[in-house]
């Protein structure tokens, strides 16, 4: 049958698409050797990977988390700490850390998604900022964080040439990684549950989903790779500071490239944030004052919010869509055959 | 002999209103037992209950034997009881078979849930067959926010299936679709019922529940009032009086926990003159009717409620619109009033027209709007509620003697002037709406169910007090769910249903109209005839 | 720690938490009756500092003085605001896209006033700013006294505006029940846009205070947001007086920790009290049990 065939055709095109992008990806480095351009990638494959994971609870569940720098920061500090505590040299073996960085981000989840889950959707948000807060403040006061003066991580001994591309790499893989889990879930039974909690939760509740649980889980889940990433960040960087650490823009800007891309969708809100970390880094090298970039971001943000509410991708598969012409009129009700009433009576018995 | 569902003495209140009152009902295994009953009588209340949506703290609810009182929803589905709502519910932006796929039940902790496909093709194979059983199997792939009304409540149902639960719960599965997809869900839920499968079928179309139902339980102000087969129930008189509203409820008092029975209102004092804060414009004095409504339609987004609705309300007259339950009586006098603008038609008052004008200038035109759900400003005093009516006048003077006046027809604003309106009882509350919508002295009030969740002496009172207003001067335009206590107070009466008006003529025509039973029962009313076949 | 200077935080609470009140009134008064959560309320706080700090330094005007102009500008900011952005937000899923929204906005002020003012750390200067009063053996710094009176004053203007004015009637009848209050004749969209106004003039008035007595630059409106929201949740969202008492309870707990144990872990107090309260009470202290989860 002609819809199979189409779909298999369908599924070949999208693998060639993936591997085409991934060759792409794989190979920008070794194509583009200036610094500044790889810099920009590795920023951006880091706000890729966490806008995807966010997306993972907040598209997903429509709860709208505003506080996941907390996982950002907690891993890069686990790492930090990690690498001069346990006398890493540097190099790619600090790389290894960062699974360890998930692993706190994730375990830090557990008890605020416990607490914060307890709440409305619009109450939440104002949770995950509190809690935020918490860590900031935490984080410039406690000893063990380095207090305002930060943690330095060891310096990797890579070629200053192409410094930049194992952090590149590992980006990229983690991305690859986060987007895999993205799509499982997507597809999966736990993801289906979610997103019928997104739809209507309480009915939700009522056709047997243990709500509470699915959404702690996908809680914790999404804090996994930002924990992972933030490690990487800041392993970039060097070094690590409270205040880039647990950073509110970066909350604000996972919902924004998020939303711009397409909240909820699977590739939504990657291709976002490719688009508006590019932006965002071309606009800290090219406009001097931080207060115009600020300005800049702010009306960006409104744009998309009050004008694109839904994405692009939405938006632009739904023009895709209407282009199809409709199929069969939905206003009748096909007449049931009497070999599926009788197989169903059986099945039911 | 128990049955498969039992419900024992539940009691469960909702502020000072009691919406379940020692309820029971005993469901029979592989039965299709009917729930009915008037407005507000407790029936999707009762059915939050049994799922757990709303937790009791007394009686018992026992499923197979085993009691499950106020457990939570997602434990009731696993053990076996579906339910499906009111108001239509899927989840509109998964796919027709993603939403089928929710309620699959799977023996698996959430870590194998995320690794495994969300429908294995065993399980899709059975969704889809359950999709073909309703009708819709063709719409798999379709985001289920695009389904129609009708094939919405098919799929709602549907998902219900796919986890084979032993008894399904359907509140109002006929509501608002079209005649051909009643008799196709009649013959889906027998098919079932064949199974093996136990329903337990709140339900306002009779025709419907008469058809199909076993037995059948009367709910009547949050109390099983009958039960028994449906040509029995149907017979009995009570029934009907329970929807038509009796003369002396005795045995259906609806208790308001926080009443004083001390503090009742007095009968009205003899009114003294009235003092007019508004030239009433609309005066017409001859024979044109005061408000004339020609071919409305209007609905809520998802359709139109009412059907090119014409009728006339004359001046100087009680007119009472009754019908049953989602006729489209209150989208109606939302239109009337402003807070809804019909799609179509017109409505003209006192000759000029008045559809599509915002509240605050119908209001200024001279109608005064008392909606159906308690309209009072809870944390203000009820002084300060009924000065509110008065709220677009800025002469204080004015206002205050207009307050007297209101105050010695309605002796309780004067009594409990300085109370918080929220401390009143229901009947009191109704009272104090009626004094504020006095203040504007306006040419007519429309009052959307002034009666409804009142013990019968303040339903008196409620009557005796429209009555008082018309004699005044005032034309009322009402909507009753007591039909016969409206109808009989009335000189002008119509009746609606789905939307289309029904009948039109004198209140007591239209009360000894011989269809009026039928609209509300289905069927003869007196000789508990033969019900029509279905299908 | 002795018990003068316990008490002393005590006051010090007190005197704080009076303009605090007024803040986190103004913003749990926007809550009330637009169903929105305005997080640009602290950045506004700030906004109004820097106003002050224009008219004072550019301008030679006093800071009292100075708000006379203040406030009006606030109130006419409120209102455009509400009439650009929040209008436009459909009323089915508001609240949240409100905090997304107002978030935007806040981050466009910062950098409008990055640029005109830098990040330097200011602060207001007044003759009496840093003099005290010293009574019973304890010190009333005169801003704080004058911030607490000016909180103390429009608190009561409020009050006397909401419950003693046809238009405060309008504004409590829309907040208790919307389809009523349309029915009787108030234009609701209009009590909605200047109560927007009110409650973001309140914060001229805070900004002169807290620009008084901390160096601020722009971007210390998170601090302050974040304080306030906790402030309002745990007065219940739309509850002005719980709001109020919130405040005030916060503040004082604020200042007797810092002196108690560190000042530097003063502010967390907040944010674990919010967060402990809402663990066991999900409507806050004084709010009503729909914002409970499900």
């Amino acid at each position: 049958m002609s819809t199979a065939e189409s779909g298999r055709a369908r599924r070949w095109l999208i693998l060639a698409g993936v591997a085409g992008a991934l060759a792409v990806l794989a190979a920008f480095p070794l194509a583009v050797t200036d610094p500044a351009a790889t810099s920009i990638a590795v920023f951006t494959l880091v706000f890729m990977v966490s806008t995807a994971a966010w997306n993972i609870f907040s598209g997903y569940s429509g709860y709208l988390a505003l506080g996941h720098a907390v996982f950002f920061g907690s891993g890069g500090y686990a790492v930090a700490l990690a690498a001069r505590d346990w006398h890493f040299k540097g190099g790619w073996d600090v790389f290894a850390l960062l699974p360890f960085g998930g692993l706190v981000a994730a375990a830090i989840a557990v008890p605020i998604g416990v607490i914060a889950l307890r709440t409305r959707r619009h109450t939440f948000v104002v949770v995950t900022i509190a809690i935020f807060f918490i860590f900031q403040l935490a984080a410039f006061n406690l000893s063990f964080t380095g207090g305002t003066s930060g943690i330095e991580l060891p310096i990797a001994p890579f070629p200053v040439a192409t410094y930049n591309n194992p952090f590149y790499y590992v980006g990229l893989v983690i991305l690859v990684m986060t987007i895999a889990m993205s799509w499982a879930v997507r597809r999966s039974r736990f993801g289906l549950q979610l997103l019928a909690i997104r739809d209507d939760e309480a009915r939700a509740r009522g056709l047997g989903v243990k709500t509470g649980r699915i959404k702690l889980a996908a809680f914790v889940l999404s804090a996994f790779p930002i924990g992972m990433v933030g490690g990487l960040y800041f392993y970039f960087l060097g070094q690590i500071f409270p205040q880039f650490a647990y950073d509110p823009l970066f909350d604000i800007s996972l919902a924004l490239m998020a939303f711009l891309g397409g909240i909820g969708t699977l590739v939504g809100p990657v291709l976002g944030a490719a688009v508006l970390e590019a932006l965002q880094q071309y606009l800290t090298q090219s406009v001097s004052g931080s207060g115009t970039y600020l300005i800049v971001y702010g009306v960006l943000f409104l744009a998309v919010i009050l004008l694109l509410p839904r994405g692009v991708v939405p938006t632009l598969t739904e023009l895709v869509k209407s282009r199809r012409a409709r199929a069969a009129d939905s206003s009748t009700i096909e007449e049931p055959r009497d070999q599926a009433v009788r197989s169903v009576a059986g099945a039911i018995r | 002999m128990s049955g498969l569902l039992e419900v024992t003495e539940v009691s469960k209140s909702f502020g000072g209103v009691r919406a379940l009152t020692a309820c029971h009902i005993d469901v029979a295994k592989g039965s299709i037992h009917g729930l009915i009953g008037p407005n507000g009588s407790g029936k999707t209340t009762l059915f939050n209950v049994i799922t757990g949506y709303e937790r009791i703290q007394q009686g018992e609810v026992r499923f197979d034997g085993i009691e499950i009182t106020n457990a939570p929803p997602d434990q009731v589905f696993g053990l076996g009881i579906g339910r499906t709502f009111q108001l239509t519910r899927i989840f509109s932006r998964l796919t027709v078979l993603e939403n089928m796929l929710v309620a699959t039940q799977r023996r698996e902790g959430w870590l194998r849930g995320l690794l495994h496909r969300a429908g294995s093709s065993s399980e899709k194979h059975r969704a889809t067959e359950l999709l073909e059983f309703v009708g819709i199997a063709r719409l798999a792939n379709e985001p289920a926010g695009n389904l129609s009304f009708g094939q919405r409540k098919l799929l709602e149902l549907a998902s219900l299936l796919v986890a084979d639960p032993d008894v399904l719960l359907l509140d109002e599965p006929a509501g608002g679709v079209n005649p051909t997809l009643i008799t196709h869900l009649a013959d889906r839920i027998n098919e079932l019922n064949k199974a093996g499968k136990t329903f337990l079928v709140v339900e306002h179309n009779m025709e419907f529940v008469m058809s199909l139902c076993h037995e059948v339980t009367v709910l009547s102000q949050g109390r099983p009032l009958v039960s028994g087969a449906p040509d029995e129930v149907r017979a009995n008189p009570a029934v009907l009086d329970a929807y038509l509203g009796g003369e002396d409820d005795a045995a259906t008092q609806l208790e308001l926990v926080s009443e004083d029975p001390a503090r009742r209102p007095r009968a009205p004092v003899a009114p003294s003159r009235t003092v007019s804060l508004i030239q009433p414009r609309a005066k017409l004095g001859g024979p044109e009717p005061l408000l004339s409504v020609r071919g409305v339609s209007a609905g809520y987004g998802g359709g139109d409620i009412l059907k090119e609705v014409t009728f006339d309300v004359p001046e100087g007259e009680i007119t009472c619109i009754v019908g049953p339950n989602g006729a489209g009586k209150s989208t109606l006098l939302a239109t009337i009033s402003g807070l809804l603008r019909p799609r179509q038609g017109e409505i003209r008052f006192g000759g000029r027209v008045i559809s599509g004008l915002a509240p605050r200038e119908i209001l200024a035109r001279g109608i005064a709007h008392v909606p159906q759900v308690h309209s009072l400003f809870n944390e203000m005093t009820v002084r300060e509620n009924v000065e509110m009516g008065a709220f677009t006048v800025d002469d204080r003077a004015l206002v205050a003697q207009r307050l007297g006046t209101v105050g010695e027809l309605y002796p309780i604003v004067r009594e409990r002037a300085d109370e918080k309106a929220g401390s009143l009882s229901g009947g009191q509350q109704r009272l104090v709406e009626f004094a504020r919508s006095l203040m504007l002295d306006p040419t007519m009030i429309v009052l959307d169910e002034p009666s409804m969740g009142l013990d019968p002496q303040t339903r008196r009172i409620v009557f005796d007090m429209i009555e008082l207003m018309n004699r005044q001067g005032k034309t009322i335009l009402l909507v009753e769910q007591n039909a016969r206590a409206g109808l009989r107070l009335s000189s002008r009466g119509v009746v609606l249903e789905n939307g289309i008006v029904r009948l039109l003529g004198t209140g007591r025509e239209v009360l000894e109209h011989p269809e009026i039973g039928a609209l509300y029962l289905g069927g003869t009313v007196s000789t508990g005839g033969a019900p029509s076949a279905v299908g | 720690m002795s018990f003068t200077s316990l008490l002393q935080a005590v006051i010090d609470g007190i005197l704080t938490g009076g303009v605090y009140a007024l803040m986190a009134a103004g913003l749990t008064l926007i809550f009330g009756v637009m169903n929105i959560i305005n997080i640009a309320q602290g950045v506004m706080v700030v906004l109004g500092a820097y106003l002050s700090y224009a008219l004072s330094v550019h301008l030679g005007i006093g800071l009292l003085p100075g708000l006379l102009l203040t406030v009006p500008a606030m109130f006419v900011l409120g209102v455009a605001i509400e009439f650009v952005f929040m209008r436009r937000l459909r009323e089915s899923d508001r609240t949240g896209m409100s905090i997304l929204v107002t978030f935007a906005v806040a981050i466009v002020i910062e950098g409008i006033l990055t640029e005109i003012f830098g990040v330097d750390y200011v602060q207001l200067h007044a003759a009496y700013v840093d003099k005290s009063v010293y009574v019973f053996g304890f010190y009333l710094p005169y801003i704080y006294l004058i911030g607490f009176g000016l909180a103390v004053v429009l608190l009561i203007a409020l009050y006397w505006l909401l419950y003693r004015t046809k238009f405060g009637r309008a504004v409590r009848a829309s907040l208790q029940n919307r389809t009523a209050a349309d029915l009787i004749g108030i234009n609701v969209d209009r009590t909605r846009t200047i109560s927007v106004g009110i409650g973001v003039a309140v914060t001229a008035v805070g900004g002169m205070v807290f620009g008084a007595t901390n160096a601020f630059n722009p971007g210390s409106g998170y601090d302050l947001i974040s304080r306030l929201l906790a402030i309002v949740i745990l007065g219940g969202m739309g509850s002005i007086g719980g709001a109020m008492a919130a405040a005030v309870f916060m503040l004082v707990i604020n200042d007797v920790v810092a002196v108690a144990w560190s000042p530097t872990w003063a502010p967390l107090v907040f944010f674990a009290a919010l967060v402990i309260v809402l663990s066991f009470r999900p409507q806050g202290l004084f709010g009503s049990a729909a914002a409970r989860a499900q």
